[in-house]
């Protein structure tokens, strides 16, 4: 083979790669359509609000619950714990870093389902793993934590235990809650760098 | 042709790779557009009507009903087709979809999330004039009010 040959030859090469790269440099879904569909008709990407409330009252560290609302909506209230990624803002950094930082499980909630829903389709399509959608977001929430009472005579062991999660939920939303908006930003500012010494990043 | 004989390697190769990128810059079976450009409408929350805004849109509507049991809540005049969630992108329901343009087409399902989930799949895709047709509009506003308790100050 001649030079130009071996020349032309590279080139093609590196024609190659390029074809299989993405065709603009920006953020796109990488993996099948097909299989993302399936993998997001699954149900087990839908967690009620009960089972939610269960991570809640049990302070579990190894899940992770973002609230997709807007900073002023997430000021005014918000599930004890969850850190705030306005939906808006989702795609202006790189998802990934706050996505998979080695918790188990991602669960996004907004005020409804369509905020959350976009997110998990995107996460999913971004190829991450563990991302829940917490179902019927804070309406959900006020509507079945918030608002549950029990008015019946007897109460089965599941009723009682589920009853209680939900009341102890209730307790620790609303102390949360109640602090003076100065706390509260402490607080969640606490939380954010608490976040990011775990992920071992600088402020 | 002696030209054509000498190089017979390169062009071959030359055809492969100009295959290759025809099918990727055509093909509707894999993501190539920028993720942020096309949730965009959903960062505006532009991309969801309800009934009466539904009939009020011009042009040609195509109506995809997502759920295999349920029917419409309500009365709108367009074309309605009955495309289960987990069929939708069959290559023949996705050419429907994007030879429908520039019409719109609107997603229904009673599930929203399901709703959501396929409009940002077909939105990626790079389905153009797609909303999501909901009889409930105001679902992510909070409709709740959350009384502090002064007594733990």
């Amino acid at each position: 083979m001649n030079t130009r040959v071996k020349f032309s030859a590279g080139l093609l090469c590196l024609g190659f790669i390029l074809a299989l790269l993405p065709l603009s440099g920006r953020r796109s879904f990488n993996v099948k359509p097909q299989k993302l569909l399936s993998e997001m008709l699954g149900a087990d990407t839908y967690l009620s609000v009960d089972q939610v409330a269960k991570f809640v009252v049990s302070e579990d560290s190894s899940i992770q619950i973002i609230d997709l609302r807007s900073p002023e909506e997430f000021r005014k209230v918000n599930i004890p714990g969850s850190i705030n990624i306005p939906y808006s803002n989702l795609l202006d950094n790189d998802p990934a870093s706050i996505l998979n930082n080695g918790k188990s499980r991602n669960i996004f909630y907004s005020n409804g389902d369509f905020d959350s829903n976009y997110t998990l389709a995107i996460a999913m399509g971004l190829n991450m793993k563990n991302t829940f959608v917490m179902k019927g977001g804070l309406n959900e929430w006020f509507n079945t934590i918030m608002n549950s009472s029990f008015t019946g005579e007897r109460i089965s062991a599941r009723e009682n235990s589920l009853f209680e999660t939900r009341s102890q939920a209730k307790k620790m939303f609303t102390a949360m809650n109640s602090l003076p908006d100065s706390l509260k930003l402490k607080f969640i500012q606490s939380k954010h760098s608490a976040a990011k010494k775990l992920d071992g990043g600088c402020e | 042709m002696e030209l054509l004989k000498r190089f017979k390697v390169v062009i071959a190769l030359v055809l492969i790779v100009l295959i290759l990128v025809a099918v990727r810059s055509t093909g509707v079976n894999h993501f190539r557009n920028d993720a942020k450009k096309w949730a965009e409408t959903s960062f505006r929350q532009t991309n969801t009507l309800n009934p009466e805004q539904a009939k009020r849109l011009k042009g040609k509507i195509l109506v995809i009903n997502l759920d295999k049991n349920t029917k419409l809540s309500f009365e709108i005049a367009a074309d309605i087709k009955n495309i289960p969630a987990d069929s939708i992108l069959s290559r023949m329901n996705i050419k429907t979809i994007l030879n429908h343009a520039p019409g719109q087409v609107l997603l229904y399902s009673s599930d929203q999330g399901l709703s959501a989930r396929v409009w940002m799949i077909l939105s990626q895709l790079g389905c153009k004039n797609l909303f999501i047709l909901t009889s409930e509009s105001d679902n992510e506003v909070f409709k709740y009010k959350f009384r502090p308790d002064t007594m733990l100050n």
